[in-house]
C-alpha cells in the first residue's frame, strides 16, 4: 500500500496569534513493503506527517492517498475508520499508556470498540502476541510487571491485532537497552519480510536505522530536503551534519578518512567490513 | 581523591521483588561516572534512594554527611537530579522565575537571586531565554533550564536520569559539552544514567549494573576492554571502543582510542 502526499500543507492554530505553518506543499511518496524512515530535527514536521497518515489531524490543504482512501480537510468519519484498520501507529513509549490488568485485556481493548465476537478477538490477540514473539502464557499476566522489552512487545501487539498494512513507529528505540533494540530490529525486519508490512520509522537513532532501513527521507522545516536509499542519503555526510542530523558511526569514520587522508573506503554496514578496509588501506 | 558518595550494604525491595541486596558503591569527588545497565537493572531505583525519593535506612554518606530521616533536605540540596521529562518539574511562567524559585524558597534576597540567576544563565549561554515560557522551549532548551534551576543551588553532585535521550543530536552534544565544562571547571561530580553508551565517552568512570549488582566498575579505558561481559548481559560497548579492540587484535593500534580524529591520525600517520 503506497502512501502519497500531494501538495500537503498544515497550519497549527490557524487564524490565531499562535498560527504556525509546519508543512507547505509537501509532495512525496512512501513505497509499500519497505522500511522507510523519516529523519529530522525537532520541529521539522515529522510528528505532523505521521499524525496525518493516521488521520489524527487533517491537512489544511492538499491530500494524502493511502490505498483507496484520501485524507483531506473534510474526510468523512466512515472513511477514517476504514483507514485506521489499515494504518497502525506505535507512539513513543507506548507502554506508558497501559491501563488494563492483563495482557489479554490490553491487546483486545481496541478491538472491543469495533464489536468483535469474543472468539475472533481471542484468536486475533493470540496471533498478534505470536507475531511479537510472546506465547499465550502472557495472556493472564499483568502488563505493568513485564520487562521493558516485553512491555514494548505488548504495546506493538495492541496495534498488530488490527492487522494493519502500514505500521508506524515513533522513536521506537528511546528508553530501550541494546538487547531490546536488537529484538525490536528483528521484529521490524520480520514484519516486513514475513508479513509484507509497510514500515515507517521516525527516529533520530541513525545507528539503529542504518541496520534495517531501505529508504530514508530527511525532513527540514516541513520539506523533504534529501531522500533515497540509505547508501545515497547517509553518504551525504556534510549535508546531513550541516542540517544538524547525525550520521551512523561507521559512515562518519569512513568519511573522516576520506576527508583527512583522501582515502576512499567502501560504504560499510558492519564493523568487521570496516576493519578489513582499514587493514587494507592503513599505513 | 576524596569520596563524595558512599553507599554501604544497601538492601531494597519493591514489595516481594528484591532490587538491591548488600549493595556497595563509592564515587570519587569531581569525577564523571556513567551508570549503564539493562532495563530493570536498578539504575533509576538507586538514584531515587540516594535523593530520598524512595525510603531506605541503609548507610548513605554524601560529602561526609550521613543521610538520615532528619537531613533529607540537606542531602537534596547537595544533589541535583535532572529527569527525563523536565516539563513535569516546571512551576513558573518564565525561565527567570523558574530559576529563581528554589532560591526564593531559601529566602535569599531579591538582588542576590537576580545576580545568581544571571551568572548561571550566562554560564549556560541561556540569557536570551530568561523571559521565555519554559513550556514553549525545545527539548534541549528545557533540559538547559532544568540544569540552570539546579545549578543556582550550587550542588556538589549532578545526576542525570536518562535526561537527554529524547532531544536532538546537536542539543544533546551541546549539553554534554556544558556538563563536561561544569565537571572540569567547577569540579561538580556527575553521575549519568543512560542507555546511550556513547555518552560514557565524555566521562571518566563506567559502572555496569545488572540485577542490582555492580558487574564492572572502573575507568572507561579498562572497563570497555571487557567486551564479553557487556555482551553477556546484552549491552553494546561504544563504537570507538569496539573499533579499538578489533584494531588492537590486528595490532593496528596498541591502546583504546575514543577520539575518531586521533584514531584516524594514528592509523594513517
Amino acid at each position: 500500500m503506497d502512501i502519497k502526499f500531494n501538495k500537503v500543507s498544515f497550519i497549527y492554530n490557524e487564524k490565531t496569534p499562535l498560527e504556525k505553518e509546519v508543512l507547505k506543499d509537501l509532495n512525496f511518496e512512501i513505497k509499500k513493503n519497505q522500511i522507510s524512515a523519516i529523519v529530522g530535527k525537532s520541529g521539522s514536521g515529522k510528528t505532523t506527517i505521521i499524525e496525518m497518515i493516521t488521520s489524527l489531524i487533517m491537512p489544511t490543504s492538499g491530500n494524502i492517498k493511502i490505498d483507496n482512501c484520501y485524507i483531506e480537510k473534510n474526510s468523512k468519519i466512515v472513511n477514517i475508520n476504514e483507514l485506521r484498520f489499515k494504518v497502525g501507529l506505535i507512539f513513543e513509549f507506548p507502554e506508558e499508556q497501559f491501563f488494563n490488568s492483563t495482557v489479554q485485556k490490553e491487546v483486545e481493548f481496541g478491538l472491543k470498540t469495533f464489536n468483535y465476537k469474543i472468539d475472533e478477538m481471542s484468536k486475533r490477540v493470540s496471533d498478534a502476541l505470536k507475531m511479537v514473539g510472546l506465547d499465550d502464557s502472557y495472556l493472564s499476566r499483568n502488563p505493568h510487571t513485564l520487562s521493558s522489552g516485553e512491555k514494548r512487545k505488548v504495546a506493538i501487539a495492541s496495534i498488530l491485532v488490527f492487522n494493519p498494512q502500514v505500521i508506524i513507529f515513533d522513536e521506537p528505540t528511546v528508553g530501550l537497552d541494546s538487547n531490546s533494540k536488537r529484538n525490536l530490529m528483528r521484529l521490524i525486519k520480520m514484519l516486513k519480510n514475513k508479513y509484507n508490512k509497510t514500515i515507517i520509522i521516525v527516529t533520530q537513532d541513525v545507528d539503529f536505522l542504518h541496520k534495517i532501513v531501505d529508504y530514508v527521507y530527511i525532513l527540514e522545516d516541513g520539506k523533504v530536503i534529501l531522500e533515497g536509499d540509505k547508501y545515497t542519503v547517509f553518504s551525504e555526510v556534510e549535508t546531513l551534519l550541516k542540517h544538524g542530523i547525525t550520521v551512523p558511526k561507521l559512515v562518519e569514520f569512513s568519511h573522516k578518512v576520506l576527508k583527512e587522508k583522501n582515502i576512499k573506503m567502501g560504504y560499510r554496514d558492519e564493523i568487521n567490513d570496516l576493519i578489513k578496509d582499514i587493514y587494507r588501506y592503513a599505513k | 581523591m576524596d569520596d563524595i558518595l558512599v553507599i554501604k550494604d544497601l538492601t531494597f525491595k519493591y514489595k516481594d521483588n528484591p532490587i538491591f541486596e548488600n549493595f556497595n558503591l563509592t564515587i570519587k569527588k569531581g569525577t564523571w561516572t556513567t551508570i549503564i545497565g539493562p532495563n530493570g537493572s536498578g539504575k533509576s531505583t538507586l538514584i531515587k534512594i540516594i535523593v530520598g525519593l524512595l525510603k531506605s535506612d541503609s548507610y548513605i554518606l554524601v560529602d561526609n554527611v550521613l543521610k538520615s530521616n532528619n537531613n533529607i533536605k540537606q542531602i537534596q540540596k547537595m544533589i541535583g537530579v535532572i529527569f527525563e521529562h523536565p516539563d513535569s518539574t516546571f512551576v513558573a511562567e518564565t525561565v527567570m522565575d523558574e530559576m529563581a524559585f528554589a532560591l526564593e524558597n531559601l529566602e535569599m534576597g531579591k538582588l542576590e537571586i537576580q545576580k545568581k540567576v544571571k551568572e548561571v544563565a550566562g554560564y549556560l549561554n541561556i540569557i536570551s531565554l530568561l523571559e521565555k515560557n519554559p513550556y514553549q522551549l525545545s527539548g534541549g532548551q528545557k533540559q538547559l533550564v532544568a540544569l540552570a534551576s539546579i545549578l543556582v543551588l550550587e550542588p556538589k553532585i549532578l545526576i542525570l536520569d536518562e535526561a537527554i535521550n529524547r532531544i536532538d543530536y546537536l542539543e544533546r552534544e551541546n549539553i554534554l559539552k556544558i556538563l563536561y565544562k561544569l565537571n572540569k571547571e567547577k569540579g561538580i561530580t556527575i553521575i549519568n544514567i543512560t542507555h546511550d553508551i556513547e555518552e560514557s565517552l565524555y566521562g571518566d568512570d563506567v559502572i555496569l549494573l545488572d540485577k542490582g549488582k555492580i558487574v564492572l566498575k572502573g575507568n572507561k579505558e579498562l572497563v570497555f576492554q571487557e567486551e564479553k561481559v557487556f555482551n553477556a548481559i546484552g549491552i553494546d560497548i561504544p563504537f570507538m571502543a569496539e573499533l579499538s579492540l578489533k584494531l588492537m587484535y590486528y595490532n593496528l593500534v596498541d591502546e583504546m582510542i575514543f577520539d575518531m580524529d586521533e584514531m584516524v591520525n594514528k592509523l594513517w600517520i
